[in-house]
């Protein structure tokens, strides 16, 4: 993908601009490949973030802490896929056609796709850690959280 | 809703993806302002008018493949040809290689596990003193970040708006004179101890030039491609990626097409991991500049600062906090829309601004307690963090230094701008 992006502009830059419509797409692949890579980024568990946990919670609170962090990103990715999807209704009834002449939504549906899939894959590791958690930590431990 | 938001604060520090926490800032503050959340998604897809954004993926791509080449050890074997007859030469050595290197990788903590690992046991042998050895390379593994073509410099240039080209051309000078004053302090260091020069015939030369022919070129096809008005920085990037893609797998073949797929979408990852937060802070600081927080931040600092200095210090002061604690993209992405109209108002040029936001990071870098360079190097050269703290300590003395040559000489940053720009 990246490779096309490339060859595009290089394309463009040897025919001296003569493709009208190839920056656009060009930017909008872009986005495409960053929101998908970001969607890859959360499979790996491997967005930027700051790790202060091991300093600032006591090791037994961990396990929890970390369950709650995962129902979080569910419930913020779910809120964004809302988000995401309301911008694509409007765009549907208001957005009349963009680019090589399809409609602007279809440009954008990367941005409910990417997020509908984050929210689920969220969601499943946070069932997943509460299966885990609930396994290690059979009834009785359950009692002192 | 504040609730909400405190607790998305708190989560932050405990390992939430930045750039949620961020949305849900967004998100919460759009609601309970009663303004519809599609707003968020509009924000976002604004991204997509941004021209310069394709350099990013781009260039990540570049860097990702030379680094997953044998170019770090033809760079040293080069290097040490060309650099090896000056006094205290392999530590000018280390300094240029990993300018260079992090110039064109973008994020540092590339430099140090690449270069780390060749440099430490040439040092080491060289009879640099471990503590001395350490201390270079752990300082020097971002110091390439003012240098064109990095990253943080277009992430700049993207979330302020400012000319590209200009921001290479600023972060020249600054960059030299951190290089020089580094050099400088590391070629008088230890030099009681005698080292043996090695000679190196011409038919030994002409090879280490042969084995680097085709990367040597680089730097000056990117700059001169921009400056000579062959292309714009976006589409530099795209000649790069694909220079870079045919000397590595044609001429070279160090990275076989089976890799290919691997290297991509390890940088689609990290485009990936850069995008998202831009877009999330696109949303957040539209909805802090509707409610004119950099607006009442500045009459609020103006009420006690006066002065462009003072405040320039405590910016500094402030930025290496930050820079210590978060990464620098996110950094960038988070302080740049909120400090940048309040250093316009103090008549603070927006390039200028940006090469002490770098030189401030990169410093923040190899920080005491939490700079990342510092675990990179704890971690690449299995030494507790403890002792990077302590060797690293003289080179960040001059870092501060040229910092404070940086911020109060503005004229550093932009006189090439004025005389090329």
């Amino acid at each position: 993908m990246l490779f096309l992006a490339c060859l595009q502009i290089f394309l463009r830059s040897v025919l001296s601009g003569g493709l009208l419509w190839a920056d656009p797409v060009l930017r909008y692949l872009v986005l495409w490949c960053g929101l998908l890579g970001a969607l890859k980024a959360t499979a790996l568990s491997k967005h930027i973030a700051i790790d202060f946990s091991d300093y600032l919670i006591p090791a037994t609170f961990r396990p929890w802490v970390a369950l709650i962090t995962e129902l979080f990103c569910t419930v913020t990715a779910a809120g964004l896929m809302l988000a995401a999807w309301l911008f694509i209704q409007n765009e549907m009834e208001f957005g009349g056609s963009g680019l090589l002449s399809l409609p602007t939504w279809v440009w954008n549906i990367i941005f409910p796709i990417t997020f509908g899939l984050m929210s689920i894959r969220y969601g499943i590791s946070f069932i997943f850690k509460l299966l885990d958690h609930f396994r290690s930590h059979p009834p009785n431990g359950a009692q002192n959280k | 809703m504040n609730i909400l938001k405190v607790t998305a604060l708190i989560l932050a520090l405990l390992k939430a993806p930045l750039f949620l926490v961020i949305s849900a800032f967004a998100l919460l503050s759009f609601y309970s302002a009663d303004i519809d959340i599609s707003v968020v998604i509009i924000e976002m897809s604004r991204l997509a008018d941004t021209p310069l954004l394709v350099a990013l993926p781009l260039f990540i791509f570049a860097g990702i493949l030379i680094s997953e080449s044998k170019a770090p050890e033809r760079m040293l074997r080069f290097s040490h040809i060309f650099l090896g007859w000056l006094p205290g030469g392999l530590t000018v050595i280390t300094l240029v290689l990993c300018a260079l290197f992090t110039a064109f990788t973008g994020a540092s903590g590339v430099t140090i596990f690449a270069l780390g690992g060749l440099l430490l046991p040439a040092l080491l042998k060289d009879g640099y003193s471990e503590r001395f050895s350490m201390g270079l390379i752990t300082s020097s593994g971002s110091l390439g970040l003012l240098f064109p073509p990095s990253l943080p410099l277009i992430l700049y240039g993207v979330i302020a708006e400012t000319r590209i080209d200009h921001l290479f051309l600023a972060g020249i000078l600054p960059g030299m004179l951190m290089l020089v004053l580094l050099m400088g302090y590391a070629t008088t260091r230890e030099r009681s101890i005698k080292r043996e020069k090695k000679k190196y015939s011409s038919k030994e030369i002409i090879s280490g030039l042969r084995e680097i022919g085709w990367e040597l070129p680089l730097p000056a096809i990117l700059l001169g491609g921009i400056y000579g008005g062959i292309f714009v920085p976006g589409e530099a990037a795209a000649v790069t990626a694909l220079y870079v893609l045919t000397v590595e797998m044609l001429v070279y073949r160090d990275i076989p097409i089976k890799a290919l797929p691997g290297i991509m979408s390890k940088s689609m990852v990290l485009f990936g991991g850069i995008l998202v937060i831009l877009a999330a802070s696109m949303a957040s600081t539209n909805y802090l500049i509707d409610q004119e927080v950099p607006t009442r931040l500045f009459e609020y600092i103006q009420t006690y600062i006066d002065s462009k200095y003072t405040f320039l210090l405590l910016l500094n002061i402030f930025l290496l906090i930050i820079g210590a604690m978060l990464d620098i993209f996110s950094a960038l992405v988070l302080i740049v829309p909120l400090i940048l109209p309040i250093a316009i108002a103090y008549g603070i040029d927006p390039t200028h601004l940006g090469i002490i936001f770098l030189t401030n990071l990169q410093i923040g870098y190899c920080t005491p307690p939490v700079g990342l360079n510092l675990f990179l190097a704890s971690y690449r050269f299995e030494r507790p963090i403890t002792e990077l703290y302590r060797s690293t300590l003289p080179f960040l003395g001059l870092l501060l230094i040229t910092l404070v040559i940086i911020t109060y000489f503005p004229w550093l940053s932009l006189f090439l701008t004025r005389v090329l720009g």
